[in-house]
């Protein structure tokens, strides 16, 4: 599906003040033209505008809603404050029972992230579970700038560089610099 | 022969030439002096000549000068009146005077002519000496015409026409002419004197007497024609402003007409016709003339009445539909005379100078313009002049806010505008009908006048809509209408708890016609609501779980947050106890409903208090904010201003006015800056007396209070939602143009309210850079770094 019109559609998505009220309308018919999880994705998108939480952030990149791009700073109190990473997130048909793919558009020293941007995380993985969300997924991998594992580490330089802080900073500051506006 | 002898026979058939006296002559005599004068001395043709020469050197260094000065004499008069007096009797005297000496030498010339039957060769310069006679003393008069001599002849004719209108008052009309004024006024209308000695007969006379004369002389239309004109027109437009303006309850053309036929024409017939009504059968070309004028005055009568209706015409609107018989006249006018194009500019002045200013209320204009709509449709149905005329209201309407408000309540209850009628009526005009009529009747078509302005639809809605349509095109879109309706429909469900819907329905039915049944779908929702919110009302109240559990009577109003429009957002966290009748009555919904439940808006409502304080009670309704502020006071008597917010979750600065309501009843003080007492008994007792009085405005004032966030509020949140969709976007994708914005917008904000249109987008974006929110730069919008 290249192109998605907006569909003229009056769901009810918000837990509403008041006690809802169901009403079949013509206009649910179109909803059958669209793939089950664009609605998904759009109410994704909505909580995630309306909830505007700080630190992350994540938008269709245009041409469609399967495909985003997602911001993350860096969190507080760690070699990474004041870093903006950008990402990317594609949704398969088959989201949300199965994880999107979640790269690093900007390149990213850490422990866990190869220098392609690919990233080793449980819940992108194995762990994944259609409860997650954009917002979620965002969220652990700001975490993930703060807390490595270190144990299956993707880039090894960073891995062992990790334990010195002042040292990993120095060269981290050095290579988000060189590399910020690839 | 002798000379001498034939000279004086010469003499006493034409005196003129020896200064002689006039004596008669018999026809014969004339014929021999001539046969005489020709066989011997051949000098019957010089005589013939001379005889000319001497009446023409006569006329011009003698009776005309006399004839012009007497007629001039007294200019130095003071008075208008004896002015206009000795005018008349001049005029009168000189063309007495005048017709003499014509008399006199009508016989001469009458003898010549039979002097030159008697010559073998005439050659005929004139077909008869009389004409010759007429052509001389014309070119004589008039060469020597002075200056002001059409002031006299004007004078002359006023005087008559005065009295003549005078006589002829009454046949026009007709019986309801009130005797006291002539009573009172002894004067005679027509000449000016006590009626004792009325001279109106005796001008009626001397009058006749003078347009015989002038006749006679052939001098009428010489000398009177133009000045007649100019009177008679100047006597209609008074007569017309004079009876005609500030009356349109009744049609006036019969009225004029039979004043132009009785007055006017009879009179001009008198002038023309010697002084008698009645034109000889033979008379073809006098019939002929009065005719002319008949239509040339008609003509200007329609003129004059137009101007003076068009002159009024905001009047006439304003009084429609009583007014329809001027609107009628007019249209009879605009018939004959092209008055159009005077009517779109005299009307467009008028209502921008009497409608279009701060100074006049939204309902006034709109009532201005509902009847402007009416009365100009009834002139003119083509719509041409009203989409021309209105333009510029329609435009003001547009810049005032509350238009719409005001339309909406127009609508829906009955006021000065009509439209609730309008909407009652119902007719809705059907386009497919136009058009095949058009078809049917292409005969029939018009095309549209010069000044009209080209159509750029061809579809001709504001041409032929109806007036509803009409009024809510001003805003080329029914939506806001309908979601203005909505809010005013949700207030008044929301503050009139005993509702009757019948009215509303029917209205709701009558605006579904109107607008169609979609967009009206949430309203139809909120009115079921209501009725709906009765039946599960009533179940619970039977519930006995219910009934042994609660405390005090309680009833809902249960509605669908999804159909109603949006509330303000204000709070309230009621007391422990009140909040746990809340929760019985939910209970006791889950378990009548099954999955669903119910979220309170405590704001909202209505409450029945009795208070108790010393020995007295108070029985009242307040909102639900005064109900728990007073709550609060039970337990504790003294309140900081701050606490009591801070236990309500109402913020200090409503929690102020709430309160407001306490004071003025009586029960509760400021004691210092921001803290509140209530007030002991004794106290209370004595403000009970004003009590009831106050009681009224205040409360009005509390309802007046929409639960409903307003219009703009509404879109001010609306766009706040698509200014976290924009930050994200941007935060995201680092810059993007404005079409780009609204594309985005379009495609994924469509769960959120409607997108505007790219200028709405546009200016919204413009006041976010202007707040550095946003940057604008190289035509793409980014985040401020």
């Amino acid at each position: 599906m290249k192109k998605i019109f907006q569909p003229k559609i009056t769901m009810q998505w918000q837990k509403g003040n008041f006690h809802h009220r169901f009403r079949s309308t013509s206009t649910f018919h179109f909803a059958f033209y669209f793939p089950h999880n664009f609605f998904r994705l759009q109410k994704e998108l909505m909580n995630l505008m309306m909830s505007a939480e700080k630190g992350i952030s994540a938008f269709p990149d245009g041409e469609n809603i399967f495909k985003w791009v997602g911001t993350i700073t860096g969190p507080d109190d760690t070699v990474y404050t004041g870093q903006t990473y950008r990402l990317s997130l594609e949704f398969a048909s088959s989201y949300p029972y199965s994880a999107p793919t979640v790269k690093f558009i900007t390149p990213c020293f850490h422990p866990n992230v190869d220098l392609s941007g690919s990233i080793c995380l449980d819940i992108l993985k194995d762990k994944w579970s259609a409860l997650y969300d954009v917002r979620t997924i965002l969220l652990s991998i700001q975490s993930l700038l703060a807390e490595p594992n270190n144990e299956s580490p993707l880039n090894s330089q960073a891995s062992q560089m990790w334990p010195n802080q002042i040292e990993y900073k120095k060269y981290l500051e050095a290579f988000y610099e060189k590399n910020k506006d690839k | 022969m002798d000379i001498d002898v034939v000279l004086d026979k010469v003499g006493r058939i034409f005196p003129i030439l020896n200064d002689g006296v006039l004596v008669s002559v018999s026809d014969d005599e004339v014929r021999n002096l001539s046969q005489e004068l020709q066989q011997t001395l051949d000098i019957a043709e010089n005589i013939y000549e001379s005889v000319f020469l001497e009446i023409k050197t006569l006329l011009s260094e003698k009776y005309v000068p006399q004839f012009w000065k007497h007629l001039m004499k007294c200019e130095l008069r003071t008075t208008e009146e004896e002015k206009l007096k000795t005018h008349f009797i001049n005029f009168q005297e000189s063309i007495l005077n005048l017709e003499d000496i014509f008399i006199k030498f009508s016989e001469i010339v009458r003898r010549t002519s039979v002097f030159k039957q008697s010559l073998p060769d005439s050659n005929q310069w004139f077909s008869s000496e009389q004409e010759k006679l007429n052509e001389i003393l014309r070119t004589i008069l008039l060469s020597q015409i002075p200056p002001h001599f059409n002031d006299v002849v004007y004078s002359f004719y006023s005087i008559s026409f005065k009295v003549f209108a005078n006589g002829h008052q009454s046949e026009v009309e007709g019986e309801d002419e009130d005797d006291s004024t002539e009573l009172i006024d002894l004067k005679c209308k027509g000449c000016e004197r006590e009626q004792d000695n009325c001279r109106c007969q005796e001008l009626v006379c001397a009058f006749n007497k003078t347009n015989e004369s002038l006749s006679n002389l052939g001098l009428l239309d010489r000398l009177a024609g133009h000045t007649l004109t100019s009177l008679i027109q100047d006597r209609i437009c008074t007569f017309v402003k004079d009876k005609c303006s500030g009356n349109f309850e009744k049609s006036h053309f019969a009225f004029l007409e039979k004043w132009l036929k009785c007055v006017v024409i009879n009179w001009l017939t008198r002038i023309f016709n010697k002084g008698h009504l009645k034109i000889d059968e033979s008379n073809d070309k006098l019939k002929e003339l009065i005719k002319n004028f008949e239509i040339k005055l008609k003509f200007y009568i329609y003129e004059i009445y137009g101007n003076v209706i068009i002159d009024q015409f905001f009047s006439i609107i304003i009084d429609y539909p009583d007014s329809i018989p001027a609107i009628n006249d007019l249209q009879i006018c605009l018939r004959s005379i092209d008055l159009r194009k005077y009517l779109i500019r005299s009307l467009k002045e008028t209502l921008e100078k009497r409608l279009l200013h701060p100074g006049v209320n939204t309902m006034d204009i709109l009532t201005a313009y509902v009847a402007a709509i009416k009365a100009i449709r009834h002139l003119d149905n083509s719509g041409i002049i009203l989409e021309t005329v209105t333009e510029p209201v329609k435009e003001y309407l547009k810049r005032r806010h509350d238009t719409i408000r005001k339309v909406v309540t127009g609508l829906t209850e009955e006021g000065p505008t009509d439209l609730n009628e309008e909407l009652a009526k119902g007719e809705i005009n059907e386009n497919t009908d136009k058009t095949k009529n058009e078809l049917s009747y292409w005969e029939n078509w018009q095309p549209d006048p010069v000044d009209a302005t080209p159509m750029l639809n061809p579809a001709k809605n504001t041409r032929t809509a109806d007036i509803i349509s009409m009024v809510v095109d001003i805003y080329g879109s029914k939506d806001l209408f309908v979601s203005e309706y909505r809010n005013l429909l949700a207030d008044r469900l929301l503050t009139q708890l005993d509702f009757v819907p019948d009215k509303e329905i029917r209205n709701l039915e009558l605006l579904k016609l109107r607008f169609g049944e979609n967009l009206l779908h949430n309203c139809e929702v909120m009115l079921k609501d209501i009725s709906e919110s009765k039946r599960i009302n009533s179940h619970i109240q039977s519930d006995i779980n219910y009934i042994d559990s609660k405390s005090w009577e309680m009833s809902s109003l249960i509605i669908s947050a999804q159909f109603w429009p949006v509330f303000n957002k204000e709070s309230l966290e009621l007391p422990e106890e009140i909040n746990n009748e809340f929760i019985k009555y939910k209970t006791a919904y889950e378990s009548y409903k099954g999955n669903r439940t119910l979220c309170w808006r405590e704001v909202t409502g209505r409450v029945n208090i009795e208070i108790e304080i010393g020995s007295k009670t108070l029985d009242m309704s307040v909102t639900p904010s005064q109900a728990v502020i007073i709550w609060h006071f039970q337990d504790k008597t003294e309140w900081t201003l701050e606490d009591l917010s801070d236990v309500m979750k109402v913020p200090s600065s409503v929690l102020r006015k709430r309160i407001v309501f306490w004071q003025t009843q009586g029960l509760i003080k400021e004691k210092s800056h921001d803290v509140y007492t209530l007030i002991e008994e004794d106290k209370a007792a004595i403000n009970e007396l004003n009590e009831t009085s106050k009681n009224d405005t205040v409360m009005e004032d509390e309802e007046s209070e929409s639960a409903m966030a307003s219009l703009n509020d509404q879109r001010e949140e609306e766009l706040q939602v698509f200014w976290s969709y924009i930050v994200g976007m941007l935060t995201n994708l680092d810059s993007l143009t404005l079409e780009r914005i609204h594309q985005m917008l379009k495609m994924f904000a469509s769960n959120g309210p409607t997108t505007g249109s790219l200028g709405e987008l546009q200016e919204f974006l413009q006041k976010k850079v202007k707040q550095h929110e946003l940057v604008f730069m190289g035509g793409v919008y980014h985040l401020p770094k």
